[in-house]
């Protein structure tokens, strides 16, 4: 264990720096202010900065490191030619406030991955500025919100949310102002009609709902969906947490939705980075378009006067502002470098997103099946069964462990550490909240039939463990299984330098 | 290309094995009523190298403040990144991993965050830091509804936060999207014409739950006075302060002063520009806050050996345990430009941050005396410390005057009658420890032969 306040030396210096332009013997700051004593900052030599975050690096999970099934965030591999282009000159070193005649290369990058996302989805107009999925959620739900202000329609102060969604689409909403609606689903975890019939109503704003739902299972009724909640004079909002699974083969558009956020970081390709950044740009129809966080970027063919900077330069990129925009979810234009990388990662693919997905599709669908088969064959069929019973899944699929945990007492976090031993990062636990015990695996177009095939039999191997091995694991891992419930009784949430002392 | 898809020419030989035919068979289950039939009316695929030709062309009319002699700041400064932390960035465990929901495999990039968490921490003098949310202007609307959360109770001005008059709109914008929600009502503190906080203008928010200034000020004014604004506002509301961070290397650390809560854009540290985004936000508090912050938290513990081991905690705020009651609903962050920012600091040390620091406001300084000599423009808050930022009130519209700037080759600066409507001769100008001197000469040259022609054309 090597912890970072740990180095110390007198000469640590990380970098030199040059020295200021101008004596700094009499900077004037007032008496109040003048900070007598500086942070307990560690000092480093830059190798020992260079070894502590290499050794940091060691001890990390990525999906460079081998297979990362974790269901419903899309862990498809980050190709490094986006990172090449996130780094040329003109894309780190540009401020957001620069005039438009300085910054017509990102705005024609901006311009083309909103045409591009509006087509995937069937949306008239997109704004880049959400930042994560999360707050693409929060923004499509403010433009709904002034969209019935505009109307006068007041009364609409509820938002439907299946049981089965995201956590973070009741927060969204919720953070909006709205009450929450949740319905359940039914027992094979499909969309529940007349329980949504059962609550909408002239007080409904909007229905929250991602297909394929977090099952992994297209709703089959979801136009019937949009129709029951347009009917009630609501809105339909898309989670685009799912939408690697459908590229191509329909769209939120032609469901019937009215609003979609996309994770770039998810669909496509920009590192998750441990946690972030994302970004979350939203896409919606016309109705809504002049609601939107603006400004967006629009195109008109050259005029002379433009003051153009490349020689073949077709059109002159500008920013528009919606007319009744909701204001700013973030201060600038969102997260850009994100959008570069997306950007070359569209570009490899370009119509062929439909491929893509179709191979994230096809290999959900042969991991599912491998390892029922396997399981069959090694005669634990019977310790766990299908999140949801149908022919085909989507992008992702559900295991419910239940069976296992009554029989062996071997929950699904067992497996899960069981998982970490094999080499493996364990797929999403205990998530959607309604399959009891629940694995949820999304093993994305990235990966070949190989690791499908080894990963199939390693799960199944894990579930003839015995349990105790199980209860004990991991074992290979840097450290064991780490004690949650005692991290929250006994906080500590920075390095203790007086325990250091003691 | 598709021919990078490891299973491309083997989807006969996976589907056989399932009992299906053909890949429609696996889309059987999307009603013929809103499939999506054909091609995807987009662009064929390119390769590698065309992409990269295609991005080196269109990216290639963008002009970077590096190209030109810039003096755009408005918050977001021209800052150098040490190389070490470029390189490091890139490591594919880091960057290709996600949320660390199974800390066994994740150790590192815990580890980390809790020491992210312990610099910002030291930085700012409060207790508590987070792992980060998404940038300045949502630390600060997340305070805002955090502040709310913890005083409502026994506020007798309910539901009401007072943040500064200067305040630039956009991040008005966002902290209002934030806040209406929850009914939040956003009352303003008035400044006094030197540009500090009207402390008597304070004394209205007392009872309220929050007041949200920052220091430096939007007009880089390092103010004095709020080191008095606790005593005034008292116990009952929130004093939330955002910071340039690198400026607290020489400016006291605003837990220190009474702040409660202490937000701020943290690109200064270890994040280029990048047209403003990524960039991570910093959010502290003390513990008084804790459980009602936003955002993910990394915790110390142990595993079942009894050895140090690292997890997120405290979840029970956040909305994948709590849903529609989560403390935000913030999932994705910024992880790893907060990274960045731990390398930075982590190099930087004590001594290198004060001198950074010192570097910054030398810069500023510089400027300040240089372009005080030029009898044609003014300087409307020149008796007070300046940190990165100074106002010069110009003898015409600071729009033409960031034209004649542009045709000398200059970035010259923010028209600020874009933040504040009367004033369109206000230009905000920015010096960083990037800036050199001869780039200070020069900004002097032409706004002394601007103003002096402007004044000339109007009394002629």
């Amino acid at each position: 264990m090597s912890h970072l306040f740990e180095h110390n030396g007198a000469n640590g210096k990380g970098y030199s720096q040059p020295d200021p332009i101008f004596p700094t013997d009499n900077l004037q700051i007032p008496s109040t202010l003048v900070r007598d004593e500086l942070p307990k900052w560690p000092r480093l030599s830059e190798p020992e900065m260079v070894r502590h975050y290499t050794w940091l690096s060691n001890r990390n999970f990525g999906i460079d490191t081998g297979f990362y099934p974790l269901g419903s965030c899309t862990m498809k591999h980050n190709p490094r030619v986006n990172e090449v282009i996130a780094q040329l000159p003109g894309i780190a070193d540009l401020h957001p406030l620069q005039p438009e005649h300085q910054i017509q290369g990102t705005l024609a990058i901006f311009h083309e991955m909103q045409e591009m996302l509006g087509i995937c989805a069937g949306m008239d107009d997109v704004t880049l500025q959400p930042v994560a999925g999360a707050q693409g959620e929060f923004t499509a739900i403010r433009c709904f919100q002034e969209y019935f202000r505009s109307r006068g329609e007041t009364n609409r102060t509820k938002v439907i949310v299946p049981d089965s969604a995201h956590g973070t689409n009741p927060a969204s909403a919720s953070m909006a102002g709205f009450e929450i609606i949740e319905i359940p689903s039914q027992e094979n975890g499909r969309l529940d009609l007349d329980a949504l019939r059962a609550v909408v109503g002239d007080d409904t704003a909007a229905m929250m709902i991602t297909n394929p739902s977090t099952l992994g299972v297209f709703e089959p009724e979801i136009a019937e969906a949009a129709e029951i909640v347009h009917a009630a004079g609501g809105q339909m909002y898309y989670d685009g947490a799912n939408f690697n699974a459908i590229l191509g083969r329909t769209s939120p558009g032609i469901m019937g939705f009215d609003a979609v956020h996309y994770n770039l970081h998810k669909t496509f390709s920009q590192p998750h980075g441990g946690g972030g950044p994302g970004s979350g740009p939203i896409g919606v129809k016309a109705h809504l378009a002049e609601y939107l966080p603006g400004p967006i970027v629009k195109r008109r063919p050259i005029l002379s006067g433009d003051r153009l900077t490349s020689v073949n330069q077709e059109w002159w990129y500008h920013w528009q502002e919606p007319e009744k925009s909701i204001g700013k979810v973030q201060q600038w234009h969102g997260n850009s470098g994100a959008v570069i990388r997306s950007w070359a990662f569209y570009r490899r693919y370009g119509k062929d997103l439909k491929t893509m997905s179709e191979h994230a599709v096809l290999n959900a669908n042969y991991l599912r099946h491998r390892i029922l088969k396997e399981a069959e064959e090694k005669g634990v069929s019977h310790l766990f069964c299908d999140g949801a019973p149908v022919d085909v899944v989507k992008h992702e699929f559900t295991l419910s462990l239940a069976p296992m945990k009554e029989q062996l007492g071997v929950s699904a976090m067992d497996v899960a550490k069981g998982l970490l031993d094999k080499g493996y990062m364990s797929p999403t636990v205990y998530f959607p909240l309604i399959v009891p015990e629940c694995m949820m695996v999304e093993p994305t177009e990235t990966e070949s039939k190989e690791v499908l095939d080894e990963f199939a039999t390693n799960f199944v191997e894990v579930l003839q463990e015995d349990a105790e091995v199980l209860h004990a694991a991991p074992i290979t891992t840097d450290v064991r299984r780490v004690d949650e419930v005692y991290a929250a009784r006994n906080l500590v949430l920075s390095y203790p330098f007086d325990e250091d002392n003691s | 290309m598709v021919d990078q898809l490891p299973n491309l020419g083997r989807e006969s030989e996976m589907l056989a094995a399932m009992g299906f035919s053909s890949m429609d068979d696996l889309f059987a289950d999307i009603p013929e009523a809103v499939r999506m039939n054909g091609e995807l009316p987009l662009r064929g695929p390119q390769s590698e190298e065309e992409i990269i030709a295609d991005a080196r062309h269109i990216l290639g009319a963008n002009v970077a403040l590096g190209d030109r002699v810039s003096f755009l700041g408005a918050g977001l400064n021209r800052n150098y990144i040490p190389a070490s932390v470029f390189q490091l960035i890139t490591r594919g465990e880091f960057l290709t991993s996600y949320t660390p929901y199974q800390p066994e495999v994740s150790q590192g990039m815990l580890q980390a965050m809790w020491e992210f968490q312990t610099l910002i921490s030291e930085l700012v003098g409060l207790e508590v830091a987070n792992l980060s949310v998404y940038d300045g202007s949502t630390s600060a609307a997340e305070a805002i509804t955090c502040a709310v959360r913890v005083h409502n109770r026994k506020a007798t001005q309910k539901d009401t936060v007072y943040i500064s008059e200067l305040i630039p709109p956009a991040r008005v914008s966002v902290i209002q999207n934030y806040t209406q929600g929850g009914g939040i009502t956003i009352k303003t503190l008035r400044h006094n014409s030197d540009g500090t906080l009207n402390l008597e203008s304070l004394s209205e928010a007392s009872g309220s739950c929050g007041i949200y200034v920052e220091q430096p000020n939007p007009l880089g004014i390092l103010d004095g006075g709020l080191t008095r604004v606790k005593e005034i506002i008292g116990e009952q509301t929130a004093f939330i302060v955002g910071v340039a961070p690198v400026s607290l290397g020489l400016v006291e650390a605003p837990g220190n002063y009474g702040a409660d809560i202490v937000v701020g854009e943290g690109q200064a540290l270890g994040s280029p520009i990048t047209y403003g985004g990524p960039l991570y936000g910093i959010f502290a508090c003390t513990k008084a806050y804790l459980r009602q912050m936003p955002g993910r938290i990394v915790g110390r513990s142990i595993d079942v050996d009894g050895k140090e081991a690292f997890c997120l905690t405290l979840s029970t705020r956040e909305q994948h345990i709590r849903r529609h009651r989560a403390t935000s609903n913030i999932c994705t962050n910024e992880t790893l430009i907060a990274l960045m920012g731990a390398m930075h600091m982590a190099l930087l040390g004590p001594e290198g941050l004060a001198k950074l620091s010192r570097r910054n406001m030398a810069a500023c300084q510089l400027a300040k005396q240089k372009l005080s000599e030029i009898t044609t423009i003014s300087l409307p808050h020149a008796m007070n410390c300046h940190y990165n930022e100074f106002v010069i009130e110009l003898p015409g519209s600071a729009a033409d005057c960031i034209e004649y700037l542009d045709t000398q080759g200059l970035i010259g600066g923010y028209d600020l009658s874009n933040w504040y409507n009367q004033r369109t001769n206000w230009l905000l100008v920015s010096f960083s420890d990037q800036t050199q001197a001869a780039e200070i000469e020069l900004l002097t040259a032409h706004l002394a032969v601007w103003s002096t022609n402007m004044i000339q054309g109007v009394n002629a």
